[in-house]
């Protein structure tokens, strides 16, 4: 055991795999206990908030300790914002739509350009050919560059309790600084959050251990019932082989997805919980596994050790598990890792298809794939809340048939390099 | 290697013989299915391989871009037959008989303006009267009327449409018969609507009848009876008819159908275009609606210029235009972005433990952070509760003006209100009596399933924030998605079960010729306590008997301060009873469009007089739009 | 050549067995399912109808038509024969049209789309494999990690982020469809361009999902044959490498084509996910808005065509395998 462990790590390919897979699942062990944040909570009144560290702007005015910084670039950087090149280009364009002739327009420089738009620029004025879209473009440029200039404080006032009246609390002055440490509130959203304004990493890592859990148990259950059915089938043989491989053959040729959409259907978004799910994956995979252990039981069966034991009159099940399971092991565990992946793949489709587990009790990898999908996060360029789904689900795969590959060479000495 | 090369071009030329066959195969047995199965289908049959053959009137197989308005969000399918009569033609675009009927290839009588809440002459010339007893209504058609075969639409087209509705059911006939007696053609050009009366020798309800002539279609007589003869009087045929051959009045007819798209040409001799309707024909020569799997898809379609009218849910519609700087707008410059139309409702099952109670419901409702809602599953396209309070009315200014905002205010909810929920609670004596955080009725804990169907998303979104308040308050609510197909027959019959549907999502009515009257009707209106196959409203079985009184007799008043003090009463009964309350506002038709190749479509403060509503430029008055359009230079 | 018809006639019927069997779970399963469809095309009527005597009318009229008030085995018997003589029924989602018209227009798109892109996948993959194995090194440290991690991508990943990239970003295909969306069918140029350029993303996204999966499968079997004692002969007398390499290729492409005939059932499964993402007017599409739309012929329809499908080409696969393969031929002798 121990030796072929050692050689097991010595190969490389499964070294890789299994650090990849490590390192995920120490993530999904560890992440929950730094971020304890329940992982369905909805936080954000809004959708898709892009990823980034939010400071709340309330704390932020009320920082206990103001900082005065005189940056030289702060005020071209505050106008750069609002006032890009994009932007200038469109000024002009606008100027010269209502007769500025060319030559009195310099883009470049902001204040004689911002004076020629406050004179020109009129909402209530049709200009022949400016589609709508346009014009309402130019409505909210008007509104942004308002007060760009502007080198005076803000005013922070409140109502008075007893008159209603605001009266002035405070001034925010242009240098103002405050250090992002002293704030109170601020939220890193390294993922940023999904449709639901859920954040999207300690979903992911929820996400991740429910799948993997889902391809835990649809593998062992595929691998069970694949072990006992191919032991029964290889060992004892006769009439009951013909009968299970009667079944399996069907089995084979019938599309599995097929049977997992009609099956999940069937059952109805109301029982299928991730674990209904997990169920119906491994009871409609588990023929690949009956056939290899079959095929590997048949070439065992006669094999010296397994005679010599029949005659020494020991019974089927301990030769079973004495003389034939050991040998077969390293396949079956080969097999496990392949199901577990190719489970986490079935419920991802499952889940495009509308057919996963139903969504409020815990977050998979599929359903958050569908639901980035259902509000068309692929098409509004909202990457994290679909790419690292996809990116995690390739990585466990690829990480666990890294490993089933590696296995296989230690296994089969003929692979080796 | 050679061999092997052999293998590979015998399973290349097996693959195509194999598609070849499974066409060769299906072609013949879709002919031979009407001599083999039973009468319904195989009538249905042979039109359909007739529209599989998917024929194309003129010539031209390119829809230059320049001539042609594409739509989606209406067709989600392939459109099954050109059948007014039939109610399941899954044909959006031509056939939509509703408060704003879509009458791009059909027409109705009037039109209905959700901006103003007037209807407009269509096939009708002037406005329609009530005769001074309110038992019947007369209108004048419009002389210039025609089919798109070139006779005239006479009154007793109108007439025998009605009769033809009645005689086989229909929807429409089953829908009206109760309030509509008769329709008879005077002379060829004077229609008279019969009104069922009511004890007191008046129309029992005016506002449906005269609903009647801006919601459904005028067909003609003698098509009818065409299709009456094929048909042989089977109401099942009548109305399964694939009606290939139908004749129109509208400035549209089929040009083109199959699973991907369908495409409407322009009839050049509309009779629209007389200057006593428009004046004009309408700027696009096709309307083409692309079938689109899903939403993704369409926002797809809407931001690479190949869609110019989107009615459908965009989510974050601002990011295509703030962000993507496409040349998209949508009817408000700002959020909702759209006029919200109708009320997407949570009711409550009140036969379950504390449900009962009006201080639990209250207290849930108040609980609900209505903010996040529409901020997450709206995507901001709704009004907040702030912005339009709670009533029956939705957020159009005519309905708002139908109550008295101030004799309510007292009795509102902004939602959000955890500590105003708990003091409702523990004031109703709805306390933790155990310990175990939840409160209890009788020792025993309240806990409520919220439902709505599985992958109708906003709602879902809606139902997780709904849920998410009942910890708050100490009530537990978990949630549940059952499939639609198993929804829909729960809770449409009485009663309802003791688990799983506690509080559940449906809709109501939008903006229409009857409105407000016939949503606050759908929402609280005893008739609908307590039946079955209930598919109108009102489906946590409410019966309040100063509600119904106000309910009946709306209809008939005809003092506007009268009629206001009824809504306001309504109001208040909503408010304080709480049998369901509203999530949110929602938009009577999503309306976003690109002006990539087509502008001038109808916009807040676009200067029309009246002001053409946005609803695809399809529905009730939005029609109007067509006329207005111009290419983009 | 009586010992292949034996083996011929072997395998139709196991055809023809699976096919049963596959019928019966195809009608059984959706019909488990708690719920009434005919309630939901009675829902769709119900907008704008005011008065419930009517609705209810409607209802069992409709009830009456898909036979749902039948009992089940009735329901059965009806479908068996229905089925037998091409009839589907009526779709529910699209009442009333027939469940084989909307198959019809699918199923050629999906079998050009599908057969074709895991062909093409299948070859290449094949042939990268055997290159793996024969170089190892370098081309061996790239291409199999690089297909170990394209293969386990899902499908609909990989057809995501070429939609995405491609159509998306840089525009240079379309997103969506069969054909451009301002054409309609026909067999000019026009529309014959369209179609190709509306093939490739699907197609590729298929088709790379293939490569990496049989990459990996071929690489093992040439590296078991590389090691075989033939080769080393061969080496011995000096034959040139691409000729062995020709050898080691036609042997190890054997157990391929089994492998192909038992993955091309899951590939179809994977495929079909990736259409929806496209928007591709085949049978993944077919089946999610009949999954969407509660409309169980439907379902069991396009469910019994891509076993039906499956079957087949499984089918066509053994009976070439059956004609090649020279330990079959040998048994046959006997």
């Amino acid at each position: 055991m121990k030796h072929t462990l050692q050689q097991v790590f010595r190969s490389s390919k499964f070294v890789t795999g299994f650090c990849i897979f490590a390192a995920i699942l120490m993530v999904v062990i560890f992440y929950p206990l730094f971020v304890p944040n329940p992982p369905l909570e909805i936080i954000a009144q809004g959708s898709f908030f892009p990823p980034g560290t939010y400071v709340s702007t309330y704390d932020t005015v009320f920082s206990s300790k103001a900082y005065t910084l005189n940056l030289t670039d702060a005020a071209t950087k505050r106008i750069a914002a609002k006032l890009g090149d994009q932007e200038r280009n469109d000024i002009k364009e606008y100027l010269m739509l209502v007769g500025v002739p060319e030559d009195q327009i310099d883009s470049t420089n902001t204040i004689l350009l911002l004076d020629l738009w406050e004179k020109n620029y009129d909402p209530t004025k049709k200009i022949s050919g400016m589609i709508f879209s346009k014009v309402r473009y130019f409505e909210r440029l008007n509104k942004s560059l308002d007060g760009l200039l502007s080198e005076e404080g803000l005013i922070l006032a409140s109502p008075n309790i007893d008159t209603g009246t605001l009266e002035q609390v405070g001034i925010i002055n242009l240098s103002d600084y405050v250090n992002i440490k002293e704030v109170a509130s601020v939220r890193t959203l390294p993922l940023g959050t999904d449709n639901f304004g859920r954040d999207v990493l300690t979903q992911l890592v929820k996400a991740t251990s429910v799948s993997l859990m889902i391809g835990l148990i649809a593998g062992l259950i595929a691998t069970f019932i694949g072990l006992v059915l191919g032991l029964l089938s290889g060992y004892v043989g006769g009439m009951l082989d013909d009968i299970i491989m009667f079944i399996t053959n069907l089995f084979t040729v019938i599309p599995s997805f097929v049977l997992l959409i009609l099956i999940s259907y069937s059952v109805g978004q109301e029982h299928r919980g991730a674990v209904m799910v997990a169920a119906v994956i491994g009871f409609t995979s588990w023929v690949w596994t009956t056939r290899a252990v079959r095929s590997q039981v048949i070439s065992l069966r006669n094999r010296d050790h397994v005679n010599l034991s029949k005659l020494s009159g020991h019974s089927i099940g301990y030769i079973i598990t004495h003389d034939i399971l050991p040998y077969i092991a390293s396949y079956v565990v080969m097999a496990l890792i392949l199901q577990i992946s190719s489970a986490i793949l079935a419920e991802a489709s499952l889940s495009i298809l509308g057919l996963g587990p139903k969504t409020s009790e815990v977050p998979t990898l599929g359903l958050m794939m569908n639901w980035a999908m259902i509000y068309q996060a692929q098409i509004l360029g909202k990457w994290w809340a679909y790419f690292p789904v996809l990116l995690v689900i390739a990585m466990i795969t690829f990480s666990m048939n890294l490993m089933n590959t590696g296995l296989d060479q230690v296994f089969n000495p003929a692979l080796r390099d | 290697m050679k061999r092997l090369m052999f293998v590979l071009t015998i399973i290349v030329v097996f693959t195509l013989a194999l598609s070849a066959c499974a066409t060769a195969t299906e072609a013949p047995a879709a002919t031979e299915a009407p001599a083999a199965t039973e009468a319904p289908v195989a009538t249905e049959a042979p039109a359909a391989s007739g529209e599989a053959a998917a024929e194309v009137v003129a010539g031209d197989t390119v829809l230059p871009r320049e001539e042609t308005l594409y739509f989606n969000g209406q067709q989600w399918s392939a459109v099954v037959c050109w059948n007014p009569y039939s109610s399941n033609c899954n044909n959006a675009m031509a056939i939509a008989q509703q408060d704003n009927a879509r009458t791009i290839m059909f027409e109705t009588p009037y039109m209905y303006n959700m901006m103003d809440g007037k209807v407009y002459p269509l096939l009708a010339d002037g406005p329609y009267a009530w005769d001074e007893g309110m038992t019947k209504i007369t209108f004048k058609l419009n002389a210039a009327a025609k089919w798109s075969d070139g006779s005239a639409v006479t009154a007793d087209d109108v007439a025998y449409t009605w009769a033809s509705h009645v005689k086989y059911n229909t929807g429409t006939g089953a829908a009206n018969i109760l309030y509509v007696a008769d329709i008879v053609a005077v002379d060829p050009q004077t229609v008279e609507v019969q009104a069922v009366l009511g004890d007191d020798g008046k129309s029992i309800n005016p506002l449906l009848v005269q609903a009647y002539l801006s919601s459904n279609y005028v067909m003609q007589k003698a098509w009818t009876e065409a299709l009456e003869a094929r048909a042989a009087g089977d109401a099942a045929a009548f109305m399964a008819d694939v009606a290939e051959d139908v004749v129109y009045s509208g400035p549209y007819g089929k040009f083109f159908s199959d699973d991907t798209k369908v495409v409407y040409i322009r009839n050049d001799a509309y009779w629209g275009q007389d200057a006593s309707m428009w004046g004009k024909l309408p700027a696009p020569k096709y309307l083409a609606h692309i079938i689109y799997k899903d939403n993704a898809a369409g926002t797809t379609a809407l931001a690479a210029g190949e869609v110019d009218v989107s009615q459908q849910f965009n989510s974050n519609v601002q990011d295509l235009w703030l962000e993507q700087g496409l040349p998209i707008s949508t009817y408000l410059p700002e959020a909702p972005y759209g006029i919200g139309a109708s009320l997407p409702t949570a009711f409550f099952n009140t036969a379950s433990l504390g449900l009962d109670n009006v201080a639990v419901r209250k207290a849930i409702a108040m609980a609900v952070d209505y903010d996040t809602i529409i901020a997450n599953a709206m995507t901001n396209q709704s009004a907040t509760f702030t912005q339009v309070p709670r009533s029956l009315m939705n957020p159009t200014p005519g309905e708002q003006a139908a109550y008295d905002k101030a004799a309510v205010a007292d009795l509102q909810w902004a939602g959000n209100d955890i500590d105003g929920a708990i003091a409702l609670l523990d004031e109703a004596g709805v306390v933790d009596t155990d310990g175990d955080g939840f409160r209890d009725i009788d020792g025993k804990k309240l806990s409520y399933v919220a439902t709505c169907p599985n992958g109708w998303s906003d709602w879902q979104a809606a139902i997780e924030v709904v849920a998410a308040a009942g910890a708050k308050i100490g009530i537990e609510i978990t949630t549940q998605y059952p499939e639609w197909g198993v929804y829909q027959t729960v809770v449409t019959n009485s009663p309802l079960p003791a688990e799983g549907y506690d509080i559940f999502m449906m809709w109501s009515d939008g903006a229409g010729p009857t409105q407000p009257w016939g949503r606050i009707r759908k929402l609280l209106s005893g008739e609908f306590a307590g039946t079955t196959n209930n598919w109108n409203g009102n489906w946590s079985g409410f019966d309040n008997a100063d509600a119904n009184a106000l309910i009946d007799a709306i209809p008939t008043m005809t003092d506007a301060a009268e009629i206001k003090a009824a809504y306001t009463e309504l109001v208040k009964i909503y408010l304080t009873e709480v049998p369901s309350f509203t999530l949110m506002y929602r938009p009577q038709a999503f309306h976003t469009v690109n002006e990539s190749v087509w502008t001038n479509f109808p916009h807040e403060g676009d200067g029309t007089d009246p002001a053409v509503p946005p609803l695809n430029l399809t529905d009730g008055y939005s029609v109007a739009g067509l006329y207005n359009l111009t290419l983009v230079k | 050549m009586k010992g292949y018809r034996r083996y011929f006639l072997n395998k139709l019927l196991w055809l023809l067995v699976t096919a049963l069997f596959a019928f019966i779970l195809n009608f059984t399963l959706p019909r488990l399912m708690p719920g009434d469809p005919v309630a939901a095309i009675v829902a769709r009527l119900a907008q704008g109808m005011s008065n419930s005597t009517g609705m209810k009318a409607v209802y069992e009229q409709y009830a009456e038509q898909f036979g749902t008030n039948k009992p089940m085995i009735t329901q059965f018997v009806l479908y068996v024969s229905n089925v037998f003589q091409g009839n589907f029924g009526a779709s529910f989602s699209q009442f009333p049209r027939p469940v084989i018209d909307i198959l019809k227009s699918s199923v050629l798109w999906t079998v050009s789309l599908q057969f074709p892109a895991i062909i093409v996948g299948w070859i290449i993959g094949n042939i990268l494999g055997v290159l793996a194995a024969y170089i190892r090194k370098g081309f061996d440290k790239i291409v199999m990690p690089v297909s170990l991690f394209i293969s386990n991508l899902p499908a609909f990943g990989m057809a995501v982020i070429l939609l995405v990239i491609f159509a998306v970003d840089l525009k240079w295909f379309p997103t969506s469809g069969g054909y451009g969306f301002d054409l309609i069918p026909d067999f000019s140029w026009r529309f014959i361009w369209s179609v190709i350029v509306h093939y490739q993303l699907p197609f590729w996204s298929i088709v790379l999902i293939a490569i990496g999966g049989q990459a990996i499968g071929m690489r093992s079997m040439s590296i078991y044959e590389l090691n075989a004692d033939y080769v080393k002969y061969a080496r011995f007398l000096g034959i040139k490498d691409y000729k062995i390499v020709g050898y080691v290729f036609r042997n190890a492409m054997l157990p391929q084509i089994t492998g192909l005939a038992l993955a091309i059932g899951t590939m179809v499964g994977g495929a079909l996910v990736a259409e929806i993402i496209f928007s591709y007017p085949g049978l993944g599409t077919t089946l999610l808005s009949a999954i969407q739309g509660q409309d169980y012929p439907l379902i069991s329809a396009v469910t019994l065509i891509i076993t039906v499908m499956v079957l087949l080409a499984n089918f066509a696969i053994e009976i070439i395998y059956g004609l090649i393969d020279p330990r079959i031929k040998a048994a046959q002798t006997d």
